[in-house]
Parts: C-alpha cells; sequence; structure tokens
C-alpha cells in the first residue's frame, strides 16, 4: 500500500485541528490539553502533540493527515513529523496580528518541505476582515521569496469541500513537483 | 483578570515545596519540572543543564500521546508515563484535579519503581498543599 503523508501546519487558533476533522474518514485521534495561554487564543484547549486523520484514496492509497501544534514551543514536533511529510498545508487565521507576516514566517519554517513536496496556504476566518485580499499574501510573498511558487486560498477550515480543494492542489503541486526533478536534473548535469 | 497558570505564586510556591520533597525523596533525582499540561514550564529543581522550556514542552506531548494511546485502545484513564533509558528514566504523573503533570528525571542508579513511587507521591502531596487556603 503506498502512503503519502500531509503536515497541517500554521499558527494556534487557525484551525488545523478542525481542517483534519472535516476531511478524515476516521475518527480524528487528538491530543488536547488544557489552554492556560488565552491570550495567545481564546479557546479551551490547544494540541500539543499531533492530529492523525486518514483518507482513503483507493484500495491501495492513503493520505495520512498530521496536525502539528502551532506554539513554536513545541517545534520538535515539527520536525518529527516533517520529516515523513510530503508536503504542508499551511492554514492562517485572517483575523489573527499581523497574519502575512505570520504567514511568511511559517513557510520559512517549513521551507524544506517547499523543496522537496509543496505549500499550500489556507486563509480561515477571512470572512471576519474587510481586506483579507489573496493578492496581499501573494505579493509578500513574492517580495519575500521572489522564485517560490505558493498558491493562497480562503477557506473554511469546518468545510469538507473547501479543504479538499486545498489537499488536492497540494498533491497536484507536489506530482508535478515531483514528474520534473528528473528533468531538472538531468538539465543542471 | 486571572493570572496565568504558570505564572500564578501559588502553583509556583507549592510547587516549589512539592519538588523540593521530591528531592529529599529520591536521591537519585536528576532533574524535575512541574509544567501545565499544555506545555509551560511552572517550576523546575536541580538540572541546570536542561533548558526547562524544552523539557516543559516535551513532557506535555509525550504526555498527550500516552493519554491518546490509553484512550484509543479503550484502557481508561492513563496513569503514568514511564520514559527508560540506559543511563535514566522519566517518569510523568498528572497532578489530580488540577490541569498539572509533574515530570521528573532519575539516574539509573534507582530502581523505575522507586522513582514511579517518589514521583506519585509527590503529586499527591502537591494536590493536597495545593487544596489548602
Amino acid at each position: 500500500m503506498s502512503e503519502h503523508v500531509i503536515l497541517f501546519a500554521g499558527p494556534m487558533g487557525a484551525g488545523k485541528t478542525t481542517a483534519i476533522r472535516a476531511l478524515s474518514e476516521i475518527e480524528v485521534v487528538s491530543t488536547e490539553a488544557t489552554n492556560s495561554d488565552q491570550a495567545a487564543a481564546a479557546k479551551a484547549t490547544t494540541t500539543v502533540a499531533l492530529d492523525y486523520g486518514e483518507i482513503s484514496v483507493n484500495e491501495a492509497e492513503k493520505v495520512r493527515l498530521y496536525g502539528v501544534p502551532g506554539q513554536k514551543r513545541f517545534d520538535f514536533m515539527w520536525t518529527i513529523l516533517a520529516e515523513r511529510a510530503e508536503g504542508v498545508i499551511l492554514l492562517v487565521n485572517a483575523d489573527a496580528e499581523n497574519p502575512v507576516e505570520t504567514a511568511i514566517e511559517y513557510v520559512k519554517e517549513f521551507f524544506a518541505l517547499y523543496k522537496r513536496g509543496g505549500i499550500v496556504i489556507g486563509l480561515t476566518r477571512a470572512d471576519l476582515v474587510p481586506n483579507a485580499l489573496i493578492e496581499e499574501y501573494a505579493n509578500a510573498l513574492a517580495d519575500e521569496m521572489p522564485d517560490v511558487m505558493i498558491p493562497v486560498f480562503t477557506v473554511d477550515g469546518r468545510s469538507n469541500a473547501d479543504m479538499t480543494v486545498l489537499l488536492m492542489t497540494l498533491v497536484a503541486n507536489v506530482e508535478l513537483k515531483q514528474a520534473i526533478a528528473p528533468t531538472l536534473s538531468r538539465r543542471a548535469r | 483578570m486571572s493570572i496565568v497558570t504558570h505564572l500564578d505564586p501559588k502553583y509556583i510556591s507549592r510547587g516549589e515545596l512539592a519538588l523540593g520533597g521530591l528531592r529529599s525523596l529520591a536521591p537519585s533525582l536528576r532533574y524535575a519540572s512541574l509544567l501545565t499540561e499544555d506545555g509551560f514550564s511552572v517550576v523546575d529543581v536541580a538540572g541546570k543543564e536542561f533548558d526547562s522550556n524544552r523539557f516543559a514542552s516535551m513532557a506535555s506531548s509525550t504526555q498527550a500521546l500516552a493519554d491518546a494511546v490509553a484512550r484509543e485502545l479503550r484502557l481508561g484513564d492513563n496513569e503514568f508515563v514511564i520514559v527508560a533509558a540506559q543511563q535514566g528514566h522519566v517518569v510523568q504523573v498528572r497532578v489530580e484535579e488540577h490541569p498539572l503533570v509533574l515530570a521528573a528525571l532519575f539516574t539509573d542508579k534507582a530502581t523505575i519503581g522507586t522513582s514511579l513511587t517518589a514521583a506519585r507521591r509527590t503529586a499527591r502531596r502537591l494536590t493536597t498543599l495545593l487544596m489548602a487556603k
């Protein structure tokens, strides 16, 4: 059986656990703890190790969905889970403080995965802010990393349809990168 | 506005008392930390070579993963976590009635059973200390 491993990353409160729950065909394995840092995000619990969900593509193919904790203090979990992953769905809550800078920060954190597979960005809670323009994020990314191409969408993390679009875009990016990799390495020789 | 758990003087002072007691109870103690279940260090003793924040975060993840395994296998509530390595072992116990975890690293000079007993007694003592006004 072949498997694909996709990571869900992004700041605390962006909706990673919710998104995995929206996509997974199995009951999601969660590691929630009481959130004592209400200033960072006003919610009762927070993920402290991982979330795990699965989608079966067919009898021989499975997509494993891993959510990592949003807080930097759990970055060892990012490293552990990124080792096996082929791509990252980066969720950023558009109504947070400095969401554009946050998105770029996380892209940099997971840049090794971009090079190996791909990254797509999903802006959650974009309906709550008037200026959550996708262009703003795309332009900031283009300024900061001119040779990098990362698709940006606004999504509802609770919506299976929205999250499926994000996942399929990432998978297409990863497959495209894998397909052109031999050509690029031949040209480099 | 309420004080966050890891900065709450009550948790800090009573945590210090309890961890001090653990130190006398278990001479093989190398490091101990009282942490919030979401990975903030409240108080720690000994082992100044360790990064207390990183230790607390890792202990929090380990605790949550062990709890998830117990839950998935329908084993009831997870009571403690042990990480046994060549040169020592880590014992983790929840502090009942509080969102806190006691994580303690012992050298290989003590048996795991002895360390576990000391950690559990300390966690119970901390619950009692926190009950008092």
